[in-house]
C-alpha cells in the first residue's frame, strides 16, 4: 500500500476530517438543536446569546412516562437476548464444530442464508404468534424472536471460533475426566471468550435497534424501546416544527450507544471482520 | 447426544425464520381480512390475481429496486474509499473509526425524523443555506425526486461503516508484497487498486453486496418515520406496503401475498445478479 | 351468659367498625382515557377541565394527545387492539374508519344511551357514518361538508351546474380576470375522493348501492362525472397544478385572489375572513354543482366518538361522551375554534351566526351530506379510485385539441379499471359475492 500511502498521506488529513464531518455532522446537528429554544429554531435571526436553553431536556424527563424509560426497556431486552442467544449458541456452536466438514459447509450456507434474509418480512407471522399466544407487551417474550434474528451471526462467529481451538484439547480435557459442562465452562469458554464478547456486543447492539417486530409486539407507551418511541415522538409533533425536543431525544437515546461502541469498539470491530472472513 | 446442545438454537431459528414463510404462502391462497374475522378462508388464487393487476405494488416493487441498487451502489463505492483510508496506520486511527461507526450503531428511526429537520423548509440548515446563497426556498421534501434522494443520503450514511468494516477486513488479509511486487512493474497507485486491491477484495465485495440488497429491498424503518411513503406514495416500499396492508387495512391475506411476491422478486434479483456474475466473469476469462 | 354477651357486643362493635372503615375510606374517581388527535385533544382543555371540575371525586377525564397525523391515530388504536390490549376508554374516530372497528368487533354499541329523538336532533351531515351493521357505534363531534366558494366580486350568482360552471371559470380565466378558475383538490389522496363523491352524486350516480352493496363506479354517470373533471383541467377552468393540490394549496390560491371557485371545507371560511386575505368580504359559499335534475351532494367528513369494547368503564366514559358532544361545548368549540356544530338548532342560533355568516350555508349543505362508501375496506377503495383517477388528470392531453371522443373513452376506460380492481380486492378479501 505504500504507492498509495505517499499520495493518501498528502490528503491524509483533510480525508480524516472529511469523514469525521459525514460520520458526525447530521448528530452535531441535532445536539446543536437540542439545545435551541423553539422560537430560535424557526427564527435565525434571534441574536447567538438568548438561543440556548434546557427546556427540552427538562420536558422529555418531566414526561410520561419519561425518556430514560425507554432506554431502561431497551436495554432489558437487549440484555435478555443477549443472555438468551449466548446461551443457546454457545452450545450449538461447540456441535457444530465438530461435524465433520461437509454438514459444517452445509449448516453454514443455511445460517448464511437467514443472516442474508430481511427479517422485516417476518413481521406479520410473529404478529399472529404473538396474538394467539399472548406475547405481546412482554419485554421478556420480545427476547424470543430477537434471539432467533440474532442466533445466525452468533452461530457463525461462535463456530468459527471453536474451530480455532487446538482439537486435541477437548479430547485432553476429556480425559482428564471433566463432564461436557465442565469442560465448556472452564476451558472451552475461557478461550473463546473475545468471540463470545464480540458476539455479545452485536446482538445487543442489534436488539437496542431493531424496530419493526418491536413495533407490532409493543403498543403500552410504558414499555416502547427506544426505536419505536422516538418514531412515535416523530410523529406526535402537532406543528412540523418541535424538533428542539426531538433533538434532545436524540441526543439522550444516542448517548448510551455512544458509549457501547466507544467502550466495545474493538470487539465489534473484530466480530464484524471475522464473520466476513469466515462467511 | 451431545447434538442435543444444538437443537434448541436450531429450533428457534427453524421457528422464526422458517415458519414465516410457510404461513405465508399458506395464508395467500386465503381471504383473512376484517372481513372475515382475521379468521383464514380458502379463496383460491383471488389474492395472487389482484397482485398481478395491482399497480401500487409493481410500483412499489421498482421503487424498492431503484432504492435498493443505487443505495448499495453508493455505499459500496463510499465504503471502499474509507476502508483504504482506514486500511493504514497512523496515529488516532482506532478513535476515528469508532467515530465512524457511530451511524450504524444508531437506531434507523432515531435519525430518520433528525434527516426530515435537516431537509426541512424553511427552517432546516440546507434551506437556510440555500436562501443565504440566494437559490430561494428549494422546498426539498415535497418534490418526490429529492425526497427520494433525502432516503438514499439516509441510508448511505447509516449502513456505510458496516461494509466499511468488511471491505477493512478485506484489504488487511492482502499481502504487503504484493503491493512491493506490483510497484516494482512500474504500477501507478490508482493501477494497483484497479488490479490488486479489487480483484482479491471480491469476495468481501460480493458478500457486502448480497447482505446490503437483502436487506435494502426490505428497507421498512427509514421510510415509515422519515416519509411515510409519500411524496404521494413515491417513496413506498414493499416491506411498508406489507405492512400497511396488515397493520392498517387489516388484510393479512394480503400482506401475506405481498411478502411473498416481495421475497420471490428478492430471489429473482439475486439470481440475476449470481447469472450476470458469472457471464462476466466467464467473459473475462475469454478476454487474452 | 354475661361473658356470651360480652363476646357478641364486642362482634358487632367489631362490625361497625369494620363497615366505617370500609364506606368512610377516599373513594377512587373513575379514570376515563379518550384519544384524540392533536388538535381536538388541544381544543377540547378547558372542557376538560370543566369536566373534572364537575364530576369531581366521580370521574376523572384525561384526553390523550396523540399524532397530527389523521391516519397515525388509528396506526396507533389499532396496534393496541391487535394485541388485545385497550389502553383508553374511547376513541375519536373519523367516519371512514368506523365500518373497519365496527367489523373488528373492537366497538360497544351506543345504542343503549342514544336513543332515535337524540338522532333527530343532529343534523343530517352528522346523523350519517355512525351506524353500522344496524348499530350506533359513534357520536358525532363534528361535522364537515364540502363547498363551493365563489367570488361575489367577479359574478351575480353563483353556478348550479358543472357545464354553467366550467363556462364561467373559462371565461374568467380567458379575460383575465383571474388566473385560476376553480381550484379544488386533485391530489392523489384522500381528498381527491371526497371531490370525485361530490361531482358524481351531480351527475346521478354513485359509489355504492347502498340496498346491495355492490359498486357502481362502471355506470355511465361515474365516466361522465370523472370525464367533466378531466375536461376542467383540459380546457383550462382549473389549472394543471390542481392535480398537486390539497385543501392547503387551493386555500392559498383562492386566498390571494387567484381563484374564482373553490371547493373546500368550511374551516376555509373563517381564514378567508382574516385581515391578511385579499377576497376577504367577497365570498360566497353555496353547494357544489350539479346536472339539471340532480341533487347537489357534499362529502361529509366528520369525527365522533366511539366507545371500546374492552373498557373497564363505559358509563363513565358514555358521562364524558356525551359531555364533550353537549350544545354547550359544540357551542364553546365553534366559538372559539371553528369547528361546526352537530345539533340542528345551534345552526339557526343568532349568537353563533352572528360571528360567522356562512353558518345558514353550510347547514344547507349539511342537509345534502352524502358518505363515501361504509366499508371496512374503505381505505383501499379510495386507493384504487385516487390512483386512476390522479392518473385520467395528470394524462397529457394526445393532441392539443380536445378530442371529445378520446375523452370520453379515456375517462370510462379509467373508472371501468376501478370497478373491475374494486371488485378483484372485495373477492380476495373474503367479501360475499
Amino acid at each position: 500500500m505504500s504507492m498509495s500511502r505517499s499520495w493518501l498521506a498528502s490528503r491524509h488529513a483533510v480525508l480524516v476530517t472529511l469523514l469525521l464531518i459525514w460520520s458526525l455532522a447530521p448528530m452535531a446537528w441535532q445536539l446543536i438543536s437540542s439545545f435551541t429554544s423553539s422560537e430560535a429554531l424557526v427564527n435565525g435571526a434571534i441574536p447567538f446569546e438568548q438561543r440556548w436553553t434546557l427546556i427540552h431536556y427538562r420536558e422529555l424527563l418531566s414526561s410520561d412516562p419519561p425518556f430514560w424509560r425507554y432506554l431502561l426497556n431497551s436495554t432489558v431486552v437487549a440484555g435478555v437476548s443477549t443472555v438468551l442467544t449466548l446461551v443457546l449458541a454457545v452450545p450449538a456452536a461447540y456441535v457444530l464444530a465438530q461435524l465433520p466438514l461437509r454438514w459444517r459447509r452445509g449448516i453454514r450456507r443455511a445460517v448464511m442464508a437467514a443472516a442474508l434474509f430481511p427479517y422485516v418480512l417476518l413481521f406479520l407471522a410473529l404478529l399472529e404468534l404473538a396474538r394467539n399466544f399472548q406475547l405481546g407487551n412482554s419485554l421478556f417474550a420480545l427476547a424470543l424472536p430477537y434471539s432467533a434474528l440474532a442466533m445466525p451471526l452468533a452461530l457463525l462467529l461462535l463456530t468459527a471460533a471453536f474451530e480455532g481451538l487446538p482439537k486435541d484439547l477437548d479430547d485432553a480435557a476429556r480425559l482428564e475426566g471433566l463432564t461436557l459442562r465442565q469442560r465448556l465452562r472452564w476451558v472451552m469458554l475461557p478461550l473463546i471468550a473475545p468471540a463470545s464478547a464480540s458476539t455479545a456486543i452485536l446482538v445487543f447492539l442489534f436488539a437496542w435497534n431493531e424496530y419493526p417486530i418491536a413495533l407490532t409486539w409493543l403498543s403500552r407507551s410504558d414499555l416502547l424501546t427506544l426505536p419505536v418511541a422516538m418514531a412515535r415522538i416523530a410523529g406526535s409533533s402537532i406543528y412540523s416544527i418541535p424538533y428542539g425536543a426531538y433533538a434532545a431525544a436524540t441526543v439522550l437515546g444516542a448517548i448510551p450507544l455512544l458509549l457501547l461502541v466507544l467502550l466495545f469498539q474493538r470487539q465489534i470491530v473484530s466480530g464484524l471482520t471475522n464473520g466476513a472472513i469466515k462467511g | 447426544m451431545t447434538v442435543l446442545l444444538a437443537l434448541p438454537a436450531l429450533l428457534l431459528m427453524a421457528i422464526v425464520f422458517g415458519w414465516p414463510m410457510l404461513r405465508y404462502a399458506w395464508l395467500s391462497f386465503h381471504a383473512d381480512s376484517v372481513l372475515t374475522g382475521l379468521v383464514p378462508i380458502p379463496n383460491g388464487g383471488a389474492n395472487w390475481l389482484r397482485l398481478l393487476t395491482d399497480a401500487r405494488f409493481w410500483l412499489d416493487a421498482g421503487q424498492t429496486t431503484r432504492f435498493a441498487m443505487v443505495s448499495v451502489g453508493l455505499e459500496l463505492i463510499l465504503a471502499l474509499a474509507i476502508a483504504l483510508l482506514l486500511d493504514q496506520r497512523w496515529r488516532g486511527r482506532s478513535a476515528v473509526r469508532a467515530l465512524s461507526l457511530l451511524p450504524w450503531a444508531l437506531p434507523t428511526t432515531m435519525m430518520a425524523l433528525g434527516w426530515r429537520w435537516i431537509f426541512n423548509t424553511p427552517y432546516g440548515p440546507i434551506e437556510q443555506l440555500a436562501e443565504a446563497a440566494g437559490i430561494g426556498p428549494l422546498n426539498l421534501l415535497s418534490t418526490p425526486a429529492v425526497t427520494w434522494m433525502v432516503t438514499v443520503l439516509a441510508d448511505v450514511w447509516k449502513t456505510t461503516p458496516f461494509i466499511t468494516l468488511i471491505l477493512l477486513a478485506g484489504l488487511q488479509t492482502i499481502p504487503e508484497d504484493l503491493y512491493a511486487a506490483f510497484r516494482l512493474e512500474g504500477g501507478t497507485a490508482f493501477q494497483a487498486l484497479r488490479r490488486v486491491t479489487i480483484p482479491l477484495l471480491l469476495p468481501y465485495i460480493l458478500l457486502s453486496l448480497l447482505f446490503r440488497l437483502a436487506q435494502a429491498f426490505g428497507v421498512f424503518d427509514l421510510i415509515q418515520v422519515l416519509t411515510g411513503g409519500g411524496p404521494a406514495g413515491t417513496t413506498e416500499s414493499l416491506a411498508l406496503y406489507a405492512y400497511l396492508n396488515g397493520m392498517r387495512f387489516l388484510d393479512f391475506g394480503y400482506s401475506a401475498t405481498v411478502m411473498i411476491g416481495g421475497f420471490l422478486l428478492l430471489s429473482l434479483l439475486i439470481l440475476l445478479g449470481a447469472l450476470l456474475l458469472r457471464m462476466s466473469g466467464a467473459l473475462r476469462a475469454m478476454q487474452p | 351468659m354475661r361473658r356470651s354477651i360480652r363476646i357478641v357486643g364486642g362482634l358487632i362493635g367489631l362490625l361497625f367498625v369494620l363497615a366505617a372503615v370500609a364506606w368512610s375510606g377516599p373513594k377512587q374517581p373513575v379514570p376515563v382515557s379518550i384519544l384524540m388527535p392533536a388538535p381536538y385533544a388541544d381544543a377540547s382543555t378547558q372542557l376538560v377541565e370543566a369536566f373534572n371540575r364537575e364530576h369531581r371525586g366521580t370521574i376523572q377525564l384525561e384526553v390523550i394527545r396523540g399524532p397530527l397525523e389523521t391516519e397515525s391515530i388509528s396506526d396507533l388504536a389499532i396496534s393496541s387492539l391487535l394485541l388485545g390490549d385497550t389502553p383508553f376508554d374511547a376513541l375519536l374516530m373519523d367516519v371512514t374508519w368506523l365500518p373497519k372497528y365496527a367489523e373488528a368487533g373492537w366497538l360497544e354499541p351506543l345504542d343503549p344511551w342514544f336513543d332515535q329523538s337524540a338522532l333527530d336532533q343532529l343534523i343530517l351531515g352528522a346523523r350519517l357514518g355512525n351506524h353500522y351493521n344496524d348499530h350506533l357505534y359513534r357520536w358525532p363531534l363534528g361535522a364537515d361538508v364540502g363547498v363551493l366558494y365563489w367570488r361575489k366580486d367577479l359574478m351575480e350568482a353563483p353556478p348550479s351546474t358543472p357545464q354553467q360552471l366550467s363556462d364561467i371559470a373559462i371565461k374568467l380565466v380567458q379575460s383575465n380576470r383571474v388566473t385560476d378558475g376553480f381550484v379544488w383538490q386533485g391530489r392523489q389522496y384522500e381528498g381527491l375522493s371526497c371531490n370525485f363523491v361530490e361531482v358524481l352524486h351531480g351527475f346521478g350516480g354513485q359509489w355504492i348501492n347502498p340496498a346491495n352493496g355492490q359498486l357502481e363506479l362502471d355506470s355511465t354517470s361515474a365516466a361522465r362525472a370523472a370525464e367533466w373533471m378531466q375536461s376542467l383541467i383540459a380546457t383550462g377552468a382549473s389549472p394543471r397544478a390542481v392535480t398537486n393540490y390539497s385543501e392547503s394549496d387551493s386555500l392559498q390560491a383562492f386566498k390571494a385572489g387567484d381563484a374564482a371557485f373553490m371547493r373546500n371545507w368550511p374551516y376555509a371560511w373563517a381564514e378567508l375572513q382574516k385581515p391578511e386575505s385579499n377576497v376577504r368580504g367577497k365570498v360566497g359559499i353555496t353547494l357544489m354543482v350539479a346536472e339539471p335534475g340532480q341533487s347537489p351532494a357534499a362529502t361529509v367528513g366528520s369525527w365522533g366518538l366511539s366507545l371500546l369494547k374492552q373498557s373497564p368503564h363505559p358509563e363513565a366514559a358514555v358521562e364524558a361522551i356525551r359531555y364533550l358532544t353537549s350544545e354547550t361545548a359544540q357551542r364553546e368549540r365553534f366559538l372559539n375554534q371553528g369547528y361546526t356544530p352537530t345539533s340542528q338548532s345551534l345552526f339557526t342560533d343568532p349568537d353563533l351566526v352572528a360571528v360567522s355568516s356562512a353558518l345558514p350555508q353550510i347547514a344547507k349543505a349539511l342537509e345534502h351530506s352524502v358518505p363515501r362508501p361504509p366499508s371496512p375496506l374503505y381505505a383501499q377503495l379510495s386507493d384504487l379510485l385516487q390512483r386512476q383517477l390522479n392518473g385520467l388528470l395528470t394524462a397529457e392531453p394526445e393532441q392539443t385539441n380536445i378530442d371529445v371522443g378520446t375523452a370520453t373513452a379515456a375517462s370510462a376506460a379509467a373508472m371501468n379499471r376501478v370497478q373491475t380492481k374494486s371488485d378483484m380486492l372485495l373477492k380476495a378479501t373474503g367479501a360475499e359475492a
